[in-house]
């Protein structure tokens, strides 16, 4: 019984994936393949680039100059906006100073910052790593201070009743209580980096996943385009994989639910 | 010296817990009026004693208890414990809520624990300790479990171990069987009895069901709906072990609800 649910749950995505594909060859076969390049040729173009010299830069590289922007980016984010999140939500006065100017922050997209950032830091690293900075940073204090805001009152009481002061009931019971949301914007943070990071390699890079698209369309190649997209895709669910697995180790009474 | 005559003069012997005419009133959010929660409350629980709060659904006792926890400070009068006066939470009082307030992070030994750990009791310490409560309330095995995979019956035994494990003079507790079904609310006021009867502490234990009051009560104090006012008291001299279709406890109980009007 329970083998054939691990089965099942390997079955069921390889199927939807596969009748995907299946329909995307279908649809390729009745238009050009300047409108809609097949599978087959967007993974033998894939292959090709596997070898190929892409703007100076191999595909791994490309892959890799991506990566670490979005980490650079994304531990920053997480450095300082988890514990601004979290003391914003826990303190009345400072959310009271932050909230304001948050909120009018907030609604800003990322990509709106591309050309402040550029005018600041230049067309270099310094600005890309910006742009995904604030899409993540954004997510992090968001999600860390309505999960604190959220904690049940009542676990601070017992905590209270217990005798623990301020920093035993933030550290000891705030904190660890709202892991889960903590959790859930780590993970946001890091697929927003990752949309990001696209966004802003779009705009005058010379490496980066988002190159290789903006090559694809220069190089009037469909299946460049389709390769780069299907990369963000697959190193995207990798990335948050990842986080998932990382949850389940940090969060073990989590686990036990499911 | 004066104050410290008065201090001696205000420690009644035996009294443990006192409530000297304590009203609380809250603003209520949006509008320009005051809610009366608590009037003019005066109550004495004596050492060791199994001190019952019974009333309705709203009738201050829930903040009749925060107040003497420490958590809520009472608009007028004073809560004194030991005839000092309380100013705030203390390890000295151990409190299981309703609604249980387990730490889902932690295990039942971790959080039986917790008041230990608060005040800096090395780890195995606190862990033997703690294993020791959970014995007492009945979830050997299940140290290493967390809370989620617990049922109600068993979390509250937690609570209780857990309030018991910080070795407090006293134990609040603030309907902790109210969630439960029927049977295990029977079982657990039995077992609850049971432990106390091994461990004595002075029990201040609120509730809005009579025959749990009798069952559990050394002494019965009643109070009515908003404001909250302390109605009346019963002695409960129904030696132990007490029994729920026993002729005195029908008695009883019959004259505690025509009394005080209160429908099961």
């Amino acid at each position: 019984m329970i083998l054939s649910k691990r089965g099942a749950s390997l079955i069921a995505p390889a199927a939807s994936i596969g009748v995907f594909i299946l329909l995307w060859g279908i649809i390729s076969l009745n238009v050009s393949a300047e409108f809609l390049p097949s599978p087959l040729a967007v993974v033998k173009e894939a292959l090709r680039l596997l070898h190929a010299n892409i703007g100076g830069t191999s595909l791994w590289g490309h892959i890799g100059w991506s990566l670490r922007r979005v980490l650079i980016a994304f531990f920053l984010a997480i450095l300082l906006g988890l514990p601004l999140g979290l003391y914003m939500g826990w303190n009345r006065v400072c959310e009271k100073i932050v909230s304001p100017i948050f909120e009018v922050l907030r609604p800003i997209p990322p990509i709106a910052w591309i050309p402040i950032a550029i005018l600041w830091l230049g067309v270099a690293e310094g600005s890309k790593i910006f742009i995904c900075f604030v899409g993540a940073f954004v997510i992090m204090i968001l999600n860390a201070y309505t999960g604190m805001r959220y904690v049940d009152p009542l676990l601070i009481d017992a905590a209270k009743s217990f005798g623990a002061n301020r920093t035993q009931q933030f550290f000891n019971v705030a904190v660890p209580a709202c892991m889960p949301s903590i959790f859930a914007g780590v993970q946001n943070a890091l697929s927003m980096a990752w949309m990001c990071v696209l966004a802003a390699e779009m705009v005058g890079a010379r490496q980066g996943v988002g190159f290789i698209i903006i090559q694809g369309m220069d190089l009037n190649k469909p299946a460049m385009i389709l390769v780069g997209m299907v990369l963000i895709g697959i190193i995207g669910s990798l990335l948050a994989a990842t986080l998932r697995q990382a949850e389940k180790l940090l969060c073990p009474w989590r686990r036990e639910l499911v | 010296m004066l104050q410290d005559n008065q201090n001696q003069d205000a420690r009644t012997p035996g009294i443990k817990i006192e409530c000297d005419n304590i009203s609380k009133a809250f603003h209520v959010p949006g509008q320009d009026r005051l809610l009366h929660v608590l009037d003019r409350v005066s109550l004495q629980v004596y050492e060791n004693e199994f001190l019952v709060i019974l009333g309705p659904g709203q009738s201050g006792k829930t903040v009749l208890l925060n107040c003497i926890a420490g958590l809520i400070e009472p608009s007028a009068g004073e809560t004194r414990i030991n005839g000092r006066p309380i100013t705030g939470p203390g390890p000295d009082r151990g409190m299981v809520f309703q609604r249980y307030a387990l730490f889902p992070w932690k295990t039942v030994e971790h959080n039986v624990a917790f008041g230990l750990a608060v005040r800096g009791v090395p780890l195995k310490e606190r862990l033997a300790k703690a294993r020791h409560y959970i014995k007492m309330v009945g979830l050997e095995g299940f140290e290493r479990a967390y809370p989620a995979q617990l049922s109600g019956g068993m979390k509250q035994r937690v609570s209780i171990a857990r309030a018991y494990a910080n070795d407090p003079d006293i134990l609040l507790m603030d309907e902790p069987f109210g969630a439960l079904d029927a049977q295990t609310r029977y079982a657990m006021e039995q077992e609850l009895r049971t432990i106390w009867e091994k461990e004595r502490r002075t029990v201040l234990f609120v509730t809005n069901n009579i025959e749990e009051a009798i069952y559990l009560g050394d002494r019965v104090v009643v109070m009515s709906a908003l404001p909250g006012r302390v109605k009346t008291e019963y002695a409960i001299d129904i030696p132990a072990p007490r029994n729920y279709t026993d002729p005195a406890f029908l008695a009883l109980r019959k004259k505690v609800s025509d009394d005080t009007e209160l429908v099961l």
